[in-house]
């Protein structure tokens, strides 16, 4: 067995600066806990402020200090999601304390081709999250939890990082490291301190017995456990079905891009928990809190966007987020953020193309569509649709584009051979001449007459062909009774008028401008 | 001298005054013998816009792209509409060879309704047509463009297209033909009578063409309503009137 153990030293001070609107320069954070700072992040370090201080103190050291509470729950989706994107990993992973994640991965060795390799692949993973890891490799779970909470510039000559791979290469690792390092140290610390106890190899060479009347048992536990004496079982983490994030924003958004900040730091998450369930995301939905305004509470926004092609991409997720984002009216300022997502397509991706083919080309146009119905709106992107019906301004419909659609470009090669040869045996139309004119108009126009002839635009127009007599619809109470006639306008361009044969009202009747032949 | 007369063989994109460019691009013919032989290359040109001016809609202006656009879904490319000014028709593009459940169709927000003072320049379509031709999995674009358009518009457009593999046109009002335009292919289509198409080559890479050329379309009246139609329109087609016809 290898475990590999991630600490977040800076995870708490982390997950809050992830509210905070983005900044050009670093400000100065801290947190406070029970009326005393807790964490302090390095600009504000740098101006003196110290964990243990008091709030008072600290605001007059540095004015413009941004304090907020220690909050366990931001802390924990924050862990949260280092778990999930370790997940991808190994399916092994357990969570050690609240800034420790501990990951198996003696199975996923010969697949990541190495510790070294797949240390990289794990940092690659991690960047986006914006946490500092220190990672550490040992045979057992408490060694590997330990030796990573080993800062690396308190190690002197082990820059890389503490990592064993046998059980007696690590024994001299946890041989030189410090006391503190178990946790039942820290409480005793200044006791162990007092008495000479600064690394574990003096602790080891004291006799067992005493050590647990002074100290507990628990430290002697924790010895045996990292050194591979004592039986450590884990539990491993399960990850939840459907993905459901939220965040609380420091400052009020007011605009989209603030509102998108936050929302990036959510779909980090979002594509580590679906990278860790080997899916895809087919949709997602953004909640958007709101402020209290003084009528009323104003309800919270939700946008929905969906996927045409399940994608894990964030930067193309954060795409059309931001198109839509920009499309939508704020009712209120936006305090809190909540990313839910329920649809997973799972299998792998198709695989990327290195020159372009039609596969390629049909995915990348079905990108497109989405982005164009991100900003448009899903009704303006639309396709044509024939429609069995006589009556002209029924037979073709425009439906709104969704998803694959199958009229439009064929993903499948196959799909794409029998389009082909349905196209080329089977005509689209019935064998109609080409009495039809290409342009429709959505309403038909009514024509003044002059001497029995109609008038378009103040010129008479010349009838040359017709009547064609269209009867339809009787069944679904819009009849259309009409004589159809294609008339010549003054320039020689060809139009499509009908008359009505019954006019129900005295509207109805006269000439009408139906298409013209384009 | 010898090496001065072989100068524009010495390379496509040499080209002599009075001679039609021969484009590096590959281009679609047109599917009108007529007019392939007036446009550099023989056929509509990739990569670049190209113009079409029509006093309204419906002259003829599908029949006349028709050809092309077939042999662009023969071979599997999407052809996207930005904007057409009315419904088009399944059934009627289907007569003309066209798989209408293909096209893909992008209205703009804006919208082509109300009068010209209050319509705002479309912002949306320039940026659809951008995305689209930037994208490059397109195989055309027909836009229908506003009439008053940001003076670079046409430019970036001009820009994104060279990304673009295959033709773009951009079907505007003919009164555009005074402004300055940066595609490289401007056309005027007008009426002629019925079925025919008369196609004046305001600008090409090449010598301006002095005749109009007037083309055949894809026939829509039968033979008696074409001669009935000619006749109409014979002794009254050389002097426009405005009055009642007999």
């Amino acid at each position: 067995m290898l475990w590999l153990a991630l600490h977040l030293p800076l995870l708490s001070l982390e997950a809050f600066c992830a509210t905070l609107p983005a900044q050009a320069q670093p400000v100065a954070v801290a947190l406070i806990h029970q009326h005393r700072i807790a964490a302090v992040n390095a600009a504000a370090a740098a101006c003196g402020v110290r964990p243990g201080m008091k709030r008072a103190t600290a605001l007059a050291l540095v004015a413009d200090l941004r304090l907020a509470d220690t909050d366990t729950a931001r802390d924990a989706a924050a862990l949260q999601a280092v778990a999930h994107t370790a997940l991808a990993f190994t399916p092994a992973v357990t969570l050690h304390d609240a800034q420790t994640v501990l990951l198996e991965v003696q199975a996923s060795l010969r697949l990541f081709g190495g510790l070294v390799a797949l240390r990289q692949r794990l940092a690659a993973a991690l960047a986006p999250l914006g946490h500092r890891v220190q990672m550490a490799a040992a045979p057992t779970a408490s060694g590997a939890a330990l030796l990573a909470r080993w800062h690396p510039a308190d190690r002197g000559d082990l820059v890389l990082g503490a990592h064993a791979r046998q059980l007696s290469a690590l024994e001299p690792l946890l041989d030189a490291a410090p006391v503190w390092l178990l946790g039942p140290g820290r409480e005793h610390w200044e006791a162990l301190q007092g008495m000479g106890l600064h690394t574990l190899a003096d602790l080891r060479a004291l006799p067992r017995a005493g050590l647990a009347r002074r100290f507990g048992a628990g430290l002697l536990d924790e010895l045996d456990r990292a050194r591979g004496r004592q039986a450590d079982p884990r539990r491993w983490l399960e990850w939840p079905a459907t993905f459901d994030s939220r965040l609380e924003l420091f400052a009020r958004a007011e605009t989209s891009e603030q509102v998108l900040a936050g929302a990036s730091v959510l779909l980090a998450r979002l594509v580590a928990w679906a990278r860790a369930r080997q899916a895809r995301v087919g949709s997602f939905t953004l909640r958007m809190g709101h402020e209290r305004q003084r009528q009323a509470q104003v309800p919270a926004t939700e946008l929905h966007v969906e996927l045409a092609e399940p994608a894990l991409d964030a930067a193309h997720l954060q795409l059309l987020l931001r198109e839509r984002l920009g499309r939508c009216q704020l009712a209120a300022p936006t305090l809190e953020l909540q990313l839910r997502c329920r649809h997973l397509v799972v299998g792998a991706a198709p695989n990327g193309e290195l020159f372009p083919t039609r596969a390629s080309e049909a995915v990348g146009l079905v990108r497109l569509l989405e982005r164009l119905r991100a900003r448009l709106g899903d009704e303006q992107v639309q396709r044509l649709e024939p429609v069995a019906d006589h009556r002209p301004e029924r037979a073709s419909r425009s439906v709104p584009v969704q998803g694959t659609a199958q009229g439009t470009v064929p993903a499948r090669p196959g799909a794409a051979l029998a389009a082909v040869s349905a196209a080329a045996s089977a005509p689209v139309a019935p064998a109609l001449p080409h009495h039809r004119p290409a342009w429709l108009l959505p309403e038909p126009l009514p024509l003044a007459e002059r001497g029995a002839l109609p008038l378009l635009e103040g010129r008479p127009l010349q009838l040359v062909s017709g009547p064609e007599r269209i009867e339809a619809g009787w069944w679904d109470g819009v009849p259309a009774v009409r004589d159809y006639f294609i008339a010549q306008a003054e320039d020689g361009s060809l139009v499509w008028l009908y008359r009505s044969r019954l006019p129900a009202a005295v509207d109805d009747a006269g000439w009408f401008l139906q298409g013209r032949f384009g | 001298m010898p090496i001065l007369q072989a100068l524009e063989n010495l390379h496509p994109a040499l080209w002599r005054a009075h001679q039609v460019a021969r484009p590096s691009e590959a281009v679609l013919p047109s599917g009108h013998a007529d007019l392939d032989a007036q446009l550099p290359g023989g056929g509509w040109p990739a990569r670049v816009l190209t113009e079409l001016l029509l006093p309204h809609a419906g002259v003829g202006e599908l029949r006349l792209l028709a050809p092309a656009l077939a042999a662009l879904q023969r071979r599997q490319r999407a052809v996207m509409w930005f904007d057409p000014p009315a419904a088009p028709c399944a059934w009627a593009l289907g007569a003309l060879g066209l798989d209408a459940r293909q096209f893909v169709v992008v209205r703009s927000r804006g919208g082509a309704r109300g009068r010209a003072r209050e319509r705002l320049p479309a912002v949306d379509v320039l940026w659809a047509l951008e995305q689209a031709l930037k994208s490059g999995h397109l195989g055309a674009a027909l836009a229908w463009l506003p009439a008053r358009l940001p003076a670079d518009a046409l430019r970036r457009l001009q820009l994104a297209a060279q990304a673009h593999d295959g033709p773009v046109f951009l079907l505007r009002d003919a009164q555009e033909r005074t402004r300055p335009s940066a595609a490289p292919l401007r056309l005027l289509l007008a009426s002629a009578g019925p079925d025919r198409l008369r196609v004046t080559l305001l600008k090409r890479r090449g010598p301006p063409l002095a005749q109009p050329l007037t083309l055949a379309l894809a026939p829509v009246l039968s033979a008696p309503a074409l001669a009935r139609a000619q006749s109409a329109r014979g002794p009254a087609a050389a002097v426009p009137r405005v009055g009642v016809p007999v």
